[in-house]
């Protein structure tokens, strides 16, 4: 890992991991409500979250190149069946806790201990998928982040 | 903790600071933000595989700037788990807990992502499998919710 990609990876976890914290949404009762569509906070933080990226992206991709790591290469990927049920399951989870594997962190360092309950359950789940997926001799999942098939063209058609 | 910050930014400092966050990860080391992924790489030594190496710096980072805005922001106390803790007690919780986190860890490696990687960097990038995923999550949370609440008299 070059100096670059850790300062990279460093700067941007931490401002992530403050921005979610201080934000309130290791608070359950601010992502029960937002679920329960009484509270529109997570999805006007998510949304304007999108938007802001998006438009970030746009001019990413005019740039084409990234700092550390070469050609900029976006994530472009169809959808398949695991999509839908991964995140069937995902939601299931999701909507229980009010919470989510980033959301757990700021639970915890703002005192609620149980999301360290949560985190157990996380890191079991994540092992089981990877025990069925040796058990249907699948390849392993060794990231959420499948490598991109290929380069996603600057400018698109 | 100080108090210097309150307990939540308005969610247009929030929602935009995230997005920056986003396009900061893909243009400078071409990757897509996702702490389940970061998760994922701390299990990794388990079952034998190599992470990349970003990923544990990226976690302990995330842990350690959520560290601070918790001692810049209100008083922390060591709480229970908002209106579920007053709805279970607490052996059923931690049993929910374990299931509910269970359910987020093994959804989101079948998935290939979470709220963070799907739902934020994924769908800003256009990408379809990120689109659907988030779809798919938001609507089966939603619903359970909305099922909870009716199931719990409005206790939930």
């Amino acid at each position: 890992m070059t100096r670059g990609v850790r300062w990279s990876a460093l700067g941007i976890g931490a401002a992530f991991g403050f921005l979610l914290t201080a934000s309130g949404l290791g608070d359950y009762d601010t992502i029960h409500d937002g679920l329960l569509l009484t509270d529109p906070y997570i999805f006007l933080m998510m949304g304007s979250a999108m938007a802001v990226a998006f438009a970030g992206l746009a001019v990413l991709r005019r740039v084409g190149r990234t700092r550390y790591a070469g050609r900029l290469a976006l994530p472009h990927a169809r959808i398949e069946r695991r999509h839908v049920y991964g995140g069937a399951v995902f939601g299931v989870g999701f909507g229980l806790g009010a919470t989510c594997p980033g959301m757990t962190v700021a639970m915890t360092t703002t005192g609620g201990l149980l999301g360290l309950v949560v985190l157990v359950g996380l890191l079991a789940g994540l092992w089981l998928r990877g025990w069925v997926e040796r058990r249907q001799r699948q390849p392993l999942s060794t990231e959420p982040t499948p490598p991109v098939a290929g380069p996603v063209p600057a400018v698109r058609p | 903790m100080l108090g210097w910050i309150g307990g939540q930014l308005p969610w247009w400092v929030a929602g935009p600071g995230v997005g920056l966050c986003v396009v900061a990860l893909y243009g400078l080391i071409n990757a897509r933000l996702g702490v389940s992924g970061a998760w994922l790489a701390t299990i990794a030594p388990v079952e034998g595989w190599r992470p990349d190496p970003w990923r544990r710096t990226f976690l302990l980072a995330l842990v350690g700037g959520s560290a601070i805005a918790a001692v810049l922001g209100p008083p922390v106390a060591l709480h229970g788990y908002g209106r579920l803790s007053e709805v279970l007690p607490p052996v059923p919780l931690v049993g929910v807990l374990l299931l509910a986190g269970g359910a987020l860890g093994y959804g989101s490696r079948w998935a290939g992502g979470c709220t963070s990687g799907h739902g934020m960097s994924g769908c800003a990038a256009g990408s379809p499998d990120s689109l659907a995923t988030t779809a798919t999550f938001f609507s089966v949370a939603v619903l359970l919710t909305l099922g909870l609440h009716r199931l719990t008299g409005g206790a939930l």
